[in-house]
């Protein structure tokens, strides 16, 4: 009777993600693209031996990967912050919290192309100042060593807020009683943010990381809009690259195998680093008496 | 007897209202024909639009849908449309680039059986490069559109001829403080650096592909681009000049702090506008080349196709010669200053005495190159793209951006095993 009910669920599921992963894997052993006449002819996994002697595609996975521990620990770290004060009872709260979602709420192309605006060279506020004070103008977009810290910094103000504001629902789950009780036994406010605030938050922590890593790793839009990849592909994330190969290049099959080498990389990083913590997180409750 | 001949009258004269109803619908039937356009080329051919359907009422609607205003933009649309084997266009309008993947897709068809060896003479011949595929038709042109210098007619006397020139006068200005930047042009790493390549490549007598033979690892190559980074060393262009696309180069120009711009005739009635610091003070040429050489401008350039899985293409066809008429033509040049394809607006008195630039945008029209016109141009595009802008940006010497380019260029050319030879 269970599996009768839950038939529905899964077979969307099955559809919406099953599906397409299936079809991508099974697309990634063919040769599919422009000069096979869209017609797909098997070629022995020669997409898999190409994609591992592409030095494109790890510098890809690099600069992506670069680009996405980098911007998600910044956005933890300052949404941790900023949802401390916002969970503060000050007066004007609610608006201020409206203010701090709005970066949020923009589409990230028109916020990617504010930020591209920003940026420039010569008439970029950023640049505006350094030769109000008379220093040698950055062209931020334009260094290859930099450029990707320009990227970072739009991703973290955008999606700060997203994090702050799950954190913040974490904040205000937690009775305030612990707080009051660790007072009594002469805790300090330092203590309480170790012994109460962070481990209470910590499963909204892992829950934004998810979320946030995930998004990151297939970053498209921001860097399409702010720099095009460039400047000497500085920039160029993986889902680009495959998005280059498929809709640019019409090399279907090349395209479905770097995602879905992509896909692996991550998921078992992903697989070791839920290991390594759940390790350390034995480990510590075994030092405990 | 009378029953059997009462049923057979009754059915012959179902059957005989029932063909005529069909010869009366058939009669009644119009052609819905979409076309794909971006949203400025829609909004510009909307009145024309218009007129077509009152002069065909009845017969052909046109029904037009606004793509996205970039052009990379659009052929993600187009492609995706195409690639589900069930678009709904009967008529794209093509970026010059996409013609030979399109045609070895299967998605195009020829329209030499509607537009002939007569109507093609009709057509500058500038124009008329990267319509042909195979030695097919597909794509008739709409808008001719080419790589132009402008230059500061307030500043010399008349524009560089020659890299050394560009160099020589640019540097003067920037020294007696006239102007800020000598040069500015589309640097970053997108399809814009590829037209400015191809330019100033073949004005140093060079060739990107030709046939089997890439000459990336030429001493011309290795020239053109020695001479852009040059350019970037000597401020005669901005560093920033790596990150510019069209609007970044046209905001420089038109807030008067460059000399020299290269870009597309759509500037032209930007810099006439009554924001420009440069209103009245401009004028336009092709790119420098060296002494003997002929100078050159990449042809950019859009034109309208016809879908292979398209059921009405006669009514498409007379659509895109309805769109394509020399009438058009004349309106879309006066109210937009799209550049006429059709010789006779060239040659028309009047127009030449109402337009400044008329002549000058022919004459760098019979100049056009086309970028290596393969299915996996996009693929040498993307090649020349990265390694160029790693030299520009300093990343890699020219030798070795370009040896690099040479390398990976042959790589996609013989993993096409000579098909699109």
């Amino acid at each position: 009777m269970t599996l009768i009910l839950i038939l529905p669920a899964a077979l969307l599921i099955s559809l919406v993600f099953l599906f397409p992963l299936v079809h991508y894997l099974w697309l990634s052993s063919k040769a599919f693209s422009v000069m096979t006449g869209l017609v797909a002819i098997n070629n022995n996994g020669a997409n898999w031996i190409r994609l591992l002697n592409d030095q494109r595609f790890w510098q890809d996975i690099y600069q992506t990967t670069r680009f996405a521990i980098t911007s998600v620990s910044l956005e933890l770290l300052l949404a941790i912050i900023i949802a401390i004060i916002l969970d503060q009872r000050i007066k004007g709260r609610g608006l201020i919290r409206a203010i701090t979602l709005l970066p949020w709420a923009l589409p990230t192309a028109v916020m990617a192309l504010g930020w591209r605006w920003i940026f420039n060279s010569p008439y970029g506020p950023i640049e505006q100042i350094t030769s109000l004070l008379g220093l040698e103008p950055i062209n931020i977009l334009s260094t290859p060593e930099i450029t990707w810290m320009a990227t970072v910094i739009a991703d973290v103000w955008k999606t700060t807020p997203f994090i702050a504001l799950i954190i913040l629902a974490g904040l205000q789950s937690i009775p305030y009683d612990l707080y009051e009780a660790l007072r009594l036994e002469g805790g300090n406010q330092y203590s309480a943010f170790i012994k109460i605030t962070i481990p209470l938050i910590s499963p909204y922590i892992f829950l934004s990381l998810v979320f946030r890593l995930a998004q990151a790793f297939g970053v498209f839009d921001l860097i399409q809009v702010m720099t095009g990849g460039g400047p000497a592909s500085s920039t160029e994330s993986i889902a680009m690259y495959a998005y280059i190969n498929a809709m640019r290049f019409l090399d279907f099959g090349y395209s479905a195998t770097i995602m879905i080498g992509s896909f692996l990389l991550l998921s078992t990083s992903c697989f070791l680093a839920y290991l390594i913590i759940n390790q350390t997180k034995s480990l510590i409750s075994n030092q405990k008496p | 007897m009378y029953k059997k001949i009462s049923i057979s009258l009754a059915l012959g004269l179902i059957l005989i209202v029932t063909s005529l109803l069909a010869g009366f619908a058939s009669f009644l039937r119009v052609d819905h024909i979409n076309v794909l356009m971006p949203a400025p080329f829609a909004d510009s051919t909307t009145e024309i639009v218009e007129r077509f359907n009152k002069d065909f009422h009845g017969k052909i609607k046109v029904h037009v849908t606004r793509g996205p205003m970039e052009t990379e933009a659009m052929s993600d649309l187009a492609i995706s449309s195409l690639i589900l084997d069930n678009s709904p266009y009967d008529i794209i309008l093509m970026d010059v680039t996409w013609l030979a993947k399109y045609a070895e897709a299967g998605w195009l068809v020829d329209l030499n059986q509607w537009f002939n060896k007569e109507k093609t003479e009709e057509i500058v011949t500038g124009a008329m490069i990267g319509n042909y595929y195979k030695n097919n038709l597909f794509r008739w042109p709409f808008v001719a559109d080419m790589g132009l210098l402008y230059w500061r007619t307030d500043l010399m006397e008349r524009p560089p001829k020659t890299p050394n020139e560009l160099i020589e006068i640019t540097q003067i200005l920037q020294n007696r403080n006239k102007v800020k930047h000598g040069f500015v042009w589309q640097g970053r790493q997108y399809e814009g650096l590829s037209c400015v390549f191809l330019e100033v490549l073949k004005g140093f007598g060079g060739n990107w592909i030709n046939g089997n033979a890439i000459g990336l690892n030429l001493p011309e190559s290795k020239n053109a681009v020695s001479w852009l980074k040059e350019l970037i060393d000597k401020d005669i262009s901005p560093t920033s000049v790596t990150n510019f696309a069209e609007p970044e180069a046209l905001q420089v120009f038109k807030s008067g702090d460059s000399a020299l711009m290269r870009n597309w005739p759509y500037a032209w009635a930007e810099l006439q506008k009554e924001d420009s610091a440069v209103r009245g003070k401009v004028g336009i040429t092709t790119m420098v080349s060296l002494p003997g050489v002929k100078s050159s401008s990449t042809l950019g350039s859009w034109g309208f196709s016809i879908m292979e899985k398209s059921t009405q293409k006669d009514s498409s066809a007379k659509v895109i010669e309805y769109l394509t008429s020399v009438k058009s033509q004349e309106e879309l040049f006066l109210n937009f200053g799209y550049t006429p394809t059709n010789i006779k607006l060239f040659k028309d008195s009047e127009l030449i005495h109402q337009s400044e630039i008329i002549m000058d945008l022919y004459n760098a029209l019979n100049l056009t190159v086309s970028r290596p016109q393969l299915p996996l141009y996009a693929q040498f595009s993307d090649v020349i793209q990265r390694e160029l802008s790693a030299i520009l940006t300093d990343k890699k010497s020219v030798n070795e951006g370009l040896s690099l380019a040479q390398k990976n260029s042959e790589n996609i050319l013989s993993s096409s095993a000579g098909r699109f030879q």
